[in-house]
């Protein structure tokens, strides 16, 4: 892990992040095919919900999806954080117990299958993450849920899912496939802007519940027999944990498709500037993955405007060299 | 109290324990001692639940362990681990505080004033305050050692493990952390149950010492001046020591005596067969008495191999996970040839060292003295093969001794 940058910088930084979310939303809001000039911005907001094309796109388009992008942004970077304190890995992601290849399996299956219903391809992706979440925890109960158990049943349900998923795209005519494929490098524009009324209160109670765990996730960073004998009944804490980091990750899957890296970089950052501490990292994490997910989508919908990039290019486009710097700072610790 | 009745645990298929019977009293220091790997980090994670028996019971204050919460143990016993490393940069005060986990009150779990001030405290008593609002990554090995101790001080329990706690510690942290135990002990009458490898402070603070076998049965459980006798010592260890008493303590203090038999053999030739780190303790101690030594044929990469080569031996050298070839046989048969002694310590046979035992069979009837360490014919894999020349090489005179030190004792005597 990482040795904290000195303490003037890192007060900068932690303000810098504070602000990271209003400057996101400006950005959502007013990039895109259709620019708004702050003033424009401004005065639409006060006017509220209305007829106007610069009312319809504010208030009808632009934002619920960046409501959504900091919905998905904030369940990636909570269950990023919980895995990798969980599993003490530094390189576990939110998709590490197979819930990714769940997910498309159930998405790819329903837009194959030509269904045309907007929502019902996020719950199809819903029900293939929890399936594939479900289908690990029983393989891995046989050996009361050990971390290594978990994660190569992941792997092994999450290749199944991968070949199945393949030989669908196989059969599918071309156009189901090509949607298919832009679902799978995560996207915010087909997802169902509706899907932030339930997107709302699964993230909140995740963060809740798992905000109220925090002192728990502190004492699971120790190590198994450790957290024992500070009196944690470790398997059912496990269980727990990536029970509701699976559920944000399913949910958050479902509202966008498979977007990599804010899950595996939020957390990282968030520890260089807070500390481990879970009762502060949670929120923060929470909050800077909301706003990272929101700056991405913007640039998403407004570099190669009005055609969009999937959002996952983005996020890995960013992510990756940011992390690397990271690594290289911390002298390759993390 | 914790009464450990009948107690049997293995690991896969090897048992550690076969029937354990003793029990811990309450406000009592025991010091279990035995050599490395006897398993005395597994009976103390059997007392604390993290493994489970295979048979017997174990109870704490009359309660079997099995029915005791993690939570309510937690409240019983803390543990200070024998940690040099923490991956997570918490500062030591976070780091001390999870201590008061088990204590916690309410869904919040925020922290009450009494959590705190057990917190200052246990951080006073063992002397990192300084250290609080360190991150626990930039600490030393001794320093986190300390910070561990306080978390479990914090933990406010009845009883302490202690798994080899002191071993990263500087002499006078050693002292201190032995004079805190004591004080505890005296003060607040806290049962300790610790792991030590340093026997003379284990004597001098313990009420009792848990002396267990390399094969995990208790030799002796007393206090330290009936424990602790040259004949206990040597049965565990191995060595040649003297014990008499520490003339300001009165507890029994322990001399090792070093090998004095550098030079004794330094005329004599040896050819070592051995393979798989059966010869290892042979090669140290025929080199440090200066024997000239000779070994092989041993496949390279085998652990023999490279302490042979460390240490500077003639090796006849075979390469890695092959068969021993005509040549590096031939080659085996004429370093032995001009040899004085040939000493067979190959623990296990099989169809790849077979041909050793045929080179030991050829050079004893050429007249040369052949020596086999401890042979069992359960380590022979070759469906008798191997256990039929062994017996012929003791027919014809080979000697078979228990353990390394016997060998030497007759070497010696012989020239």
């Amino acid at each position: 892990m990482v040795k904290p940058s000195p303490s003037i910088s890192r007060r900068v930084s932690q303000l810098a992040l504070l602000l990271s979310l209003p400057v996101a939303l400006y950005l959502s809001l007013s990039l895109g095919s259709f620019s708004l000039t702050p003033g424009e911005l401004l005065s639409q907001l006060l006017a509220g919900p209305g007829s106007s094309t610069q009312q319809t796109i504010l208030w009808q388009i632009r934002l619920p999806r960046a409501l959504l992008a900091g919905l998905v942004g904030a369940s990636l970077s909570l269950a990023g954080t919980t895995f990798q304190a969980t599993l003490r890995n530094p390189l576990a992601d939110p998709y590490l117990l197979g819930v990714s290849g769940g997910a498309a399996l159930g998405a790819v299956a329903a837009l194959t299958g030509g269904v045309t219903t907007t929502w019902l391809v996020p719950l199809a992706a819903f029900g293939g993450a929890i399936g594939s979440l479900l289908a690990v925890f029983l393989i891995a109960r046989a050996h009361s849920c050990a971390p290594h158990t978990l994660i190569l049943s992941g792997v092994m349900i999450g290749s199944l899912a991968g070949a199945l998923l393949l030989f669908l795209l196989w059969r599918a005519p071309v156009e189901a496939a090509r949607q298919a494929i832009f679902w799978m490098a995560g996207n915010l524009s087909l997802a169902d802007p509706t899907a932030s009324q339930w997107g709302w209160p699964w993230v909140g109670c995740g963060l809740v519940l798992l905000w109220l765990l925090a002192p728990r996730l502190d004492v699971m960073t120790q190590g198994e027999e450790t957290a024992a004998n500070l009196g944690i009944d470790v398997g059912r804490t496990r269980l727990l944990l990536f029970t509701l980091a699976g559920a944000l990750t399913a949910g958050a899957v479902a509202m966008a498709g498979m977007i990599g890296f804010i899950g595996l970089v939020v957390p990282h950052i968030c520890r260089l500037l807070w500390g481990p501490g879970h009762r502060l990292l949670l929120p923060c994490a929470a909050l800077l993955g909301a706003a990272l997910l929101m700056v991405a989508d913007a640039l998403a919908r407004s570099l190669y405007a009005p055609a969009e990039i999937p959002v996952g290019v983005v996020t890995a486009l960013l992510g990756a060299p940011f992390f690397l710097y990271l690594l290289r700072r911390n002298r390759g610790e993390l | 109290m914790i009464q450990v009745q009948n107690l049997g645990f293995a690991f896969a298929e090897t048992p550690i324990f076969t029937d354990l019977n003793f029990q811990v009293n309450a406000g009592e220091i025991l010091t279990i001692i035995g050599p490395n790997g006897c398993g005395k980090s597994t009976l103390l994670r059997l007392l604390r639940g993290h493994l489970k028996s295979a048979s017997g019971t174990i109870r704490w204050n009359g309660t079997p362990l099995s029915r005791l919460s993690s939570r309510e143990l937690a409240r019983l016993v803390a543990v200070v681990p024998q940690t040099t490393h923490i991956d997570f940069p918490y500062t030591v005060r976070e780091l001390v505080t999870m201590g008061r986990y088990p204590h916690r009150h309410g869904l919040l779990g925020f922290h009450r004033p009494e959590d705190n001030r057990a917190v200052n405290h246990a951080l006073g008593l063992a002397d990192v305050i300084d250290l609080a609002e360190r991150r626990a990554t930039e600490l030393s090995g001794g320093e986190l050692q300390r910070v561990l101790l306080a978390r479990a001080l914090a933990q406010d329990t009845g009883t302490l493990f202690l798994d080899e706690a002191t071993s990263h510690l500087d002499i006078d942290h050693r002292l201190e952390l032995t004079e805190l135990l004591l004080r505890l002990n005296r003060e607040q009458g806290k049962t300790v149950v610790q792991i030590s490898h340093d026997l003379d402070l284990a004597a001098t603070i313990s009420r009792r010492l848990l002396l267990l076998s390399a094969h995990g049965e208790m030799i002796a459980l007393g206090p330290p001046d009936q424990v602790m006798t040259t004949a206990n010592l040597q049965r565990l260890f191995h060595v040649d020591l003297r014990i008499d008493t520490n003339p300001y303590t009165g507890t029994p203090h322990i001399t090792p005596l070093l090998n004095t038999l550098a030079g004794d053999l330094r005329h004599l030739s040896i050819h070592l067969l051995c393979g798989g780190g059966s010869g290892k303790a042979l090669l140290r101690k025929l080199s440090l008495a200066r024997a000239q030594l000779t070994v092989g044929p041993l496949n390279q990469g085998d652990s023999d191999h490279s302490l042979a080569v460390a240490l500077d031996i003639p090796v006849i050298t075979e390469a890695p996970f092959h068969p021993y070839s005509d040549k590096v046989l031939a080659q085996a048969r004429q370093t032995a040839g001009q040899a004085d002694i040939i000493v067979v310590a190959a623990s296990c046979w099989g169809a790849g060292n077979l041909a050793c035992l045929d080179l030991a069979v050829q050079e004893q009837q050429t007249g040369k003295p052949v020596y086999l360490i401890d042979p069992q014919p359960a380590c022979d894999y070759t469906n008798g093969r191997a256990w039929e020349k062994i017996t012929r090489l003791q027919t014809y005179g080979a000697l078979s001794v228990r353990h390394e030190d016997q060998l030497i004792e007759h070497i010696k005597q012989r020239s």
